[in-house]
């Protein structure tokens, strides 16, 4: 789960990591009251968790009220989806710095990422100037040594009083990245002020999704997700994206179903959502279906080839489904894996036309939509 | 012989009592593995499949020789799981459980590698070799996916294997052994460590690799090629072309970030080092067969 830059903020406050003051406003009137406590000049920042924020606009630096409060009014109204604003203090910048810190498949570490040259897209400078980037691999189990974050911290510093300052930032982040089971916590610029201080001028942090049921200090609401839809389905522990065209998907299996959506594209439909019931989530195939019956799509189809997953039951529950909820579009229908015979005659039993072959099954789904059937 | 387990290889069941555990344990035994013993905290003196049961891995490899553990064991006791295994001097460890966190991933496949031990999975179907042996949960009955032949398969996922697999048996090949990498970002083993054991495996005549967005194990495997440490034909197929950027397709790891681990990039290296790569799951069989000729 990505976190909110404030919520990321207050995180590394926490571990003893120093920000910009800086306060959060839901409304123009609270923007007016942060003003008041922080002075200007000073920055309106969007919390949205999309990233590019200064490119899309979404970050905005006032010198008077009337401004502020006219581009707060702006950003609200925006089709951002804008619910909250970050009013931060300008400091003055001398210049910025990058560091992360995030999960090393290969070699099993967790591993620091660290460049004098902040404020760009870590990705970016990599492509372009890989020599400017430090790693440094980290122990799992023994965490971050001092020695370690001292060398990396001379290396982006000659000051001392600088280095020891980012010095004691990067022990904070690990502890951060350790505390909250992070996949990525990363501090994009850190700011290194005229006079000469240390302060995170960004925060990103996420959280590993296999971690949140011991990571309880960020409850999952409404606003991590784009849509209601999107939000309900994960509220039921069901993959689902939104997207807006013809074909509703309900497979089962990750990689069967990211298939499934390349195989609609090639044959040039489009689709309304990505919907997976497999794994646990074999038996829910009714509260599967009105997710997809919400939608304005044409079709619904259903791709598995199951082995936990079974066949029969699969068909069953989507029997069940069909029966319960009477879809008022077509269903294409294409149930393999454990059991698959009583799968089939299942489905034929309720009138459905199983196929056996998943690009079969694609292109009458795509026909349908074409010939609107 | 197959890779990784063989009809000689002894297997410890770890969650043998648990509905899936006892379940795929009389599967396992049904299609030829060695499955010595089980193991559940609490439940010792227990029968399963008239194999013993044991409180701890201890106990168990006291009495029993083991060459392998497969662990029926849920995600957040997987860690305690696999150390107890390994602390026991197993080799080789299956797991299959979903939702293993990331930091205790790292710490499982760095204590694998100091052990010098490999360990499969989370997050997967596990591994077969049809009509051989298995440790895992695959429905080895459904013969036009688990037939028994000279085509090794790698894989990152499990519906989708099936649905490749069939279409290698469908072209009229058939399966020497499958391993299941798992769909998590950290794998406890990659595709690229697999493949000296590819490489030796006088079974096996080509490589099929089961791939999707996100990660850089796709690209491994074409390093490895390219290198000559893997030099049997390779067919690939990968999932994900025309998924969205920044979106999580599904597994955990099958995202693109910041312009690494699309699909177009991979392709590109792996075909770069000779390998064939298929658009559609269809066009595996073919693609195979143009590859052996």
């Amino acid at each position: 789960m990505k976190l909110f830059e404030h919520q990321a903020k207050q995180a590394f406050r926490d571990a003893g990591i120093p920000t910009p003051r800086s306060v959060l406003a839901a409304t123009v009137e609270e923007v007016k009251a942060a003003i008041a406590e922080i002075g200007f000049p000073c920055v309106l920042k969007s919390q949205v968790l999309t990233g590019g924020r200064g490119k899309a606009g979404l970050i905005k630096v006032v010198t008077t009220e009337a401004d502020a409060l006219a581009k707060a009014e702006r950003l609200y109204s925006s089709e951002h989806n804008v619910k909250t604003l970050l009013v931060e203090e300008a400091v003055d910048i001398s210049r910025e710095i990058y560091v992360s810190v995030t999960a090393d498949p290969v070699e099993a570490t967790a591993l620091i990422l660290a460049s004098a040259d902040g404020g760009v897209e870590i990705e970016e400078l990599a492509e372009t100037n890989p020599e400017k980037i430090i790693r440094e691999f980290v122990d799992i189990t023994t965490g971050l040594q001092t020695y370690q974050a001292a060398d990396i911290a001379y290396r982006l510093s000659s000051n001392p009083n600088e280095a020891k300052q980012i010095q004691k930032i990067l022990m904070s982040l690990y502890k951060v990245f350790s505390q909250y089971d992070a996949e990525l916590a990363e501090i994009n610029p850190l700011f290194v002020t005229k006079s000469g201080k240390i302060l995170a001028g960004d925060g990103k942090l996420v959280i590993d999704e296999n971690s949140m049921h011991r990571q309880t200090t960020f409850e999952r609401t409404r606003d991590y997700y784009d849509s209601d839809m999107e939000f309900e389905a994960a509220q039921e522990g069901i993959p689902y994206l939104q997207f807006d065209g013809d074909i509703s998907l309900m497979c089962a299996g990750a990689g069967l179903t990211t298939t499934v959506y390349d195989l609609i594209n090639y044959e040039g439909g489009t689709i309304a959502n990505y919907l997976e019931f497999g794994g646990p989530n074999y038996r829910k195939a009714v509260r599967a279906m009105e997710l997809c019956l919400r939608n304005d799509s044409k079709v619904i189809l259903i791709v598995t080839f199951g082995t936990i997953a079974r066949a029969d039951v699969m068909a069953e529950g989507i029997v069940d489904a069909i029966r319960r909820l009477r879809p008022n579009r077509p269903i294409v229908a294409c149930i393999r894996g454990t059991n698959e015979e009583e799968a089939v005659k299942t489905l034929k039993e309720a009138g459905l036309d199983p196929l056996y072959d998943t690009e079969e099954a694609v292109r009458k789904a795509v026909e349908l939509c074409r010939t609107g059937a | 012989m197959s890779i990784f387990i063989t009809e000689n290889t002894r297997v410890l069941v770890q969650g043998i009592t648990g509905k899936e555990g006892s379940f795929w344990t009389k599967h396992m035994i049904e299609l030829g593995t060695q499955v010595v013993a089980g193991v559940t905290p609490g439940k010792e003196g227990q029968v399963v499949e008239e194999l013993p049961v044991y409180h701890t891995v201890r106990r168990a490899v006291a009495e029993n020789d083991v060459d392998a553990a497969m662990l029926f064991v849920p995600p957040r006791f997987t860690k305690d799981a696999v150390f107890e295994a390994l602390d026991s001097g197993i080799k080789k460890i299956v797991t299959i459980a979903d939702g293993i966190p990331l930091h205790e991933m790292l710490q499982i496949r760095d204590a694998a590698k100091s052990c010098d031990a490999m360990v499969i999975g989370g997050n997967t179907s596990g591994c077969i070799s049809p009509g051989v042996a298995m440790m895992g949960m695959f429905p080895y009955w459904i013969e036009r996916v688990y037939k028994k032949g000279r085509i090794g398969i790698m894989t990152r996922s499990g519906s989708l294997t099936n649905e490749v697999t069939a279409m290698v048996v469908r072209a009229g090949f058939g399966v020497s052994s499958l391993i299941g990498i798992g769909g998590d970002p950290v794998p406890g083993t990659r595709f690229a460590e697999m493949l000296p054991l590819y490489e030796a495996d006088d079974e096996t005549d080509a490589l099929v690799i089961i791939g999707e967005l996100g990660g850089t194990m796709e690209e491994e495997v074409a390093d490895a090629m390219q290198t000559g440490i893997f030099s049997k034909p390779v067919a690939a197929f990968l999932g994900g072309r025309t998924a969205p950027k920044g979106k999580r397709m599904g597994h955990a790891g099958a995202i693109v970030t910041g312009g690494r681990g699309t699909v177009e990039g991979k392709i590109a290296a792996l075909e770069a080092a000779g390998a064939v790569v298929a658009e559609r799951p269809s066009m595996v069989g073919d693609l195979l067969k143009e590859k052996l000729q």
